[in-house]
């Protein structure tokens, strides 16, 4: 299907019965969305069970869906209710996975291990380092960070998605770039781990 | 080194290219004279790409979950076949009056407001006077009318009475007196004493 045919036009088209229309929506969204719901949860499968719930409840709701916003600030808007969600769930029945981080890692396609292997274990570790430091942000800032840095998305959409102001959104995301440099300031200062 | 006034913030939206596009030239160029901004700018692009490296990891080597759209549609199939029921209904129905709610917070919220006022209006009168003190007076001056009106029929009762004795007066006088003071005294106790009266006067006939 045409890559140029804008998502709402193939919300319209899925709206009068074209499956093929809802395919390729999701063939657009599914890695971001997926990206997206990892990088909140931390655990693959999780992810992998989100991201089928937020397509599951687009193909539901998309029936009588309305272009007020955009689509992607639509799913976003799901996905990022699901993890909030997720991470109320686990605070009330916390499940204490070993090392979910290493199985995670395992999931990723292999870099070129012969090369450098040192670097590589190093890299995994200041790349742990990092995450950890990420998730030491409130749900809030974690949201308003990822959704900005890798989503792309602007201010103004990610106050629609969260349902905030953009006043707040900016506040959020001025205290989670504090935070994470306070937080990263030891790995600035050496550049090393 | 002399201090620099420019907000902090300044510095994150720069970064992040959300500063606004009639600050970021005069920004641009306090940046060539302010080490504190420079610094600040540094630092986040540093920060910026140490959680890129660590976060782009996940972007870009992912391997995605397999077949994720037969799952979703063997999910659709299986919900199609589960025939909803009464309770599911009734849930779906109160699941979505909520959704609404929830949607339409502050038009809920006014019209929950608009109610409350109607309603205090058709059951009282909010700007009706209310004066305790007035209703206190007008209660008490009831009261008092009863008892005089009562000390009254008393004293009237106690002169058929007493003419009946000291006078030895005529019967007839005496039933229309009692008659009187029967007639006075409708509806409080005094009538029935006065109806006993007349009623042996009447024997005596």
């Amino acid at each position: 299907m045409d890559k140029l045919i804008a998502d709402e036009i193939l919300v319209k088209q899925f709206q009068t019965g074209s499956q093929r229309a809802f395919d390729e929506l999701m063939k657009r969204y599914e890695r971001k969305i997926f990206g997206y719901l990892l990088r909140s949860v931390r655990n693959y499968e999780d992810a992998e069970e989100l991201t089928l719930e937020v397509f599951f409840k687009a193909y539901r709701a998309l029936s009588s869906w309305e272009p007020k916003a955009k689509f992607s600030t639509w799913l976003y808007t799901i996905a990022s209710n699901l993890s909030i969600d997720y991470h109320r769930s686990k605070a009330r029945h916390p499940v204490y996975v070993l090392e979910d981080e290493e199985v995670l890692e395992t999931r990723l396609v292999a870099n070129d291990l012969s090369s450098n292997p040192e670097k590589h274990v190093e890299d995994m570790e200041r790349g742990r380092i990092i995450r950890e430091a990420v998730d030491e942000l409130s749900s809030k800032q974690k949201e308003v960070f990822m959704l900005t840095r890798y989503e792309g998305l602007p201010i103004r959409e990610v106050a629609e998605t969260l349902g905030m102001a953009e006043g707040t959104v900016k506040i959020h995301l001025h205290r989670a770039m504090k935070k994470l440099q306070t937080l990263l300031r030891p790995l600035m200062e050496n550049n090393e781990i | 080194m002399a201090k620099c006034n420019i907000s902090e913030a300044h510095a994150i939206d720069y970064v992040y290219g959300e500063l606004d596009p009639s600050k970021m030239d005069d920004y641009k160029v306090h940046l060539m004279t302010c080490n504190t901004c420079t610094r600040r700018v540094n630092s986040y692009k540093r920060v910026l790409q140490l959680v890129d490296d660590a976060e782009g990891v996940y972007a870009h080597n992912l391997s995605m979950p397999k077949s994720l759209q037969t799952k979703l549609y063997q999910r659709i199939a299986a919900e199609k076949t589960v025939k909803p029921t009464i309770h599911s209904n009734l849930a779906a129905q109160v699941s979505n009056l909520l959704s609404l709610i929830y949607q339409q917070k502050a038009t809920v919220f006014s019209l929950f407001i608009v109610a409350v006022i109607g309603i205090t209006f058709l059951v009282t009168d909010p700007f009706q006077y209310v004066s305790t003190y007035k209703e206190n007076v007008t209660d008490s001056a009831h009261l008092k009318i009863q008892e005089y009106r009562h000390q009254e029929i008393q004293r009237n009762m106690e002169d058929v009475l007493r003419n009946q004795h000291l006078r030895n007066s005529n019967k007839w006088d005496r039933v229309s007196q009692l008659n009187r003071v029967k007639d006075q005294a409708h509806g409080t106790d005094w009538a029935n004493v006065a109806h006993q009266h007349l009623k042996s006067v009447h024997s005596e006939l």
